[in-house]
């Protein structure tokens, strides 16, 4: 069984398309991270597996039902933690609980899933009173109610301070291990790394790579980042045509010049030639080092567009066009 | 079916608002006012009287509505600028059980808050009566009248729910409410009587095997207030369906319960496609 299948869906708004042709699939029992920059269709995504948002073309299925056409029946059996949303200011957050757990037909006690999210303290005030990450755990306190098969998770981090968002993973793995599928997203790799089992990155609409992390992270394969600090005594014309003699070199993908500093993309193998290189063109160097791709650089890799696998095309092409917000 | 689940938020939502409790006190208070001014001491003090000249014109037909309009109007369409829209709908209900219930929780809530409101100077009237100092007071047709009072107000949070969740914006959700206001308070008259003229102008009303005046009669009796009004009275003359007038009763009764579905209907339509 798969817990989300989205096949061929595209969503076009008036003035954007925020999803083209995705194809998505879940597997049940797995947390699948769903990450992206701001604006490249995620929530789009997401509000269209809530039916929030009909897709414009394709077929969009949640625990082998049809999205919109069985939504309610859906949601009995999916907790959401939503993106931007509000809570009801004039109810307690024991309010709200109760309020979850009865929709959903459920027999939690509404203490004990406020314990779960550290908020029993404070169940009986007003929400409305409540901080950013108060109400993000109190919706997740909500999201829980009647132990769903299917957990999303909508940017869940966002508001949370470091142990807040630490306790967010550990929840989220205990329900995993229950035997729940968890989809969440995020524009922070960091925060998917330690709980997901499966990573897909979006970017612009389109799903551009799909793995674990480790896989990933071999798919950019290899590649380090060179710091090299030059001697500036040289005259700029002798660096720059030893920037060129570098960038010509097998192995290496990217030069940045920073004033008397090299940035140098390139791979595993190449760091002695890019040196010899530079030593050739008689620029002296002062020192360098080498750093391993962060999750971070893998990251933008992707979403940036200068990665293998990461559907081509000229970087330049795109270069300007940021990618749009899209807020519905 | 998580209608009434909604309708219990919604009504435990609205009746903590600030705005709730005013509304008790205006109530209490302007009925309170007239009451006073229209029962002179030592005369015989008419319930039926107060209620149908003085509380009805200018408390019940101008200010229930005003109110039902304020209560329904951001219904939906505040929830769906703030985002809370996200968090009830992230839950196990459909659009229909979200218009729906709204519309029966803040009917709810209004309700409520005018029976709140009648029921204070009630008691002291009661109170008055028992002591002797007025006469009579009928407590039963104070309490039904209140009835009719909170059918009008349900009436209009009904019509307000469905332009709520017809609009997009609240900015739309209020300009729509304002307008509802003035269309049965001010205009109804006008615009009926224009429409009517230009259709028997046209010649549309001869073939019709009623006469104009009939249809005349029947476009007053839509207007809710027109029609709450009409079965008040008729309630407090004790002629509530019986009398010459029963037909025009029910047909008040029948535009009343229309009233109250085909706005919220309308409203789902279009709040059912789309995007949120």
């Amino acid at each position: 069984m798969t817990a989300i299948e989205l096949r061929g869906v595209t969503k076009e708004f008036a003035d954007v398309t925020a999803v083209r042709g995705l194809d998505l699939t879940v597997e049940e029992g797995e947390v699948y991270g769903f990450l992206g920059p701001n604006g490249a269709g995620k929530s789009t995504t997401i509000d269209m597996v809530l039916d929030l948002v009909r897709p414009t073309e394709g077929t969009v299925r949640v625990l082998d039902q049809d999205a919109t056409a069985d939504g309610v029946s859906i949601r009995q059996r999916t907790g959401v933690l939503p993106d931007g949303f509000a809570v009801y200011d004039r109810l307690t957050g024991r309010q709200h609980v109760e309020f979850a757990i009865r929709s959903k037909e459920a027999d939690d006690d509404p203490d004990a899933l406020l314990d779960r999210v550290e908020l029993l303290g404070d169940a009986d005030r007003k929400a409305g009173g409540y901080s950013k990450g108060m109400r993000q755990r109190l919706a997740l306190a909500m999201a829980l109610a009647g132990d769903p098969d299917l957990i999303i998770l909508d940017e869940p981090s966002s508001g949370l301070d470091p142990a807040g968002a630490k306790e967010m993973r550990e929840i989220v793995r205990a329900e995993a291990d229950r035997g729940a599928t968890v989809f969440f997203s995020s524009h922070i790799l960091e925060q998917v790394e330690a709980v997901c089992d499966r990573v897909g990155i979006l970017r612009e609409g389109e799903l551009v790579a799909e793995d674990s992390v480790e896989g990933l992270r071999e798919a950019v394969g290899g590649e380090e980042t060179l710091e090299i600090a030059i001697d500036g005594g040289d005259a700029d014309g002798a660096n720059d045509a030893a920037v060129d003699a570098v960038r010509d070199l097998d192995g290496v993908s990217r030069v940045d010049r920073d004033g008397d500093a090299l940035v140098v993309s390139c791979a595993d193998g190449a760091k002695t030639r890019v040196i010899g290189a530079l030593e050739d063109a008689g620029v002296a160097v002062a020192d360098f080092h080498t750093r391993e791709a962060s999750l971070e650089d893998l990251f933008l890799a992707y979403t940036e567009g200068d990665a293998p696998g990461a559907d081509g095309g000229d970087p330049d092409e795109r270069a300007g066009e940021e990618p749009e917000e899209v807020n519905r | 079916m998580s209608l009434p689940a909604i309708a219990e938020k919604d009504f435990q939502d609205t009746v903590r608002s600030r705005g709730m409790l005013i509304l008790v006190a205006l109530f209490s208070l302007l009925v309170a006012v007239f009451a006073y001014v229209f029962a002179p001491p030592g005369e015989q003090f008419a319930t039926e009287f107060l209620l149908s000249a003085a509380v009805g014109p200018f408390l019940v037909t101008t200010l229930v509505p005003l109110v039902g309009v304020v209560v329904g109007y951001n219904a939906v369409s505040g929830e769906r600028e703030s985002g809370s829209l996200k968090l009830l709908l992230s839950l196990p209900h459909s659009r229909a059980d979200v218009v729906f219930g709204k519309v029966v929780g803040r009917g709810a809530a209004l309700s409520l808050a005018v029976f709140s409101g009648f029921l204070l100077p009630a008691l002291v009237l009661l109170a008055l009566s028992q002591l002797g100092y007025i006469e009579a007071f009928n407590i039963g047709s104070y309490l039904g009248y209140t009835v009719f009072a909170a059918v009008l107000g349900v009436v209009f949070v009904a019509i307000a729910v469905g332009c709520s969740a017809a609009a997009t914006t609240q900015r739309q959700a209020l300009i729509g409410g304002v307008a509802i206001y003035v269309l049965f308070v001010m205009l109804w008259g006008a615009i009926t009587g224009q429409f009517l003229g230009a259709a028997a102008d046209a010649g549309l009303i001869n073939p019709l095997p009623v006469s104009q005046q009939q249809i005349s009669v029947f476009l007053q009796v839509a207007n809710p207030i027109t029609g709450v009004e009409l079965l008040s009275n008729a309630f407090l003359s004790g002629q509530l369906f019986s009398g010459e007038a029963v037909n025009q009763q029910i047909s008040a009764v029948s535009m009343l319960v229309f009233w109250t579905i085909a706005p919220p209907l309308a409203g789902l339509w279009k709040f059912d496609a789309d995007d949120l």
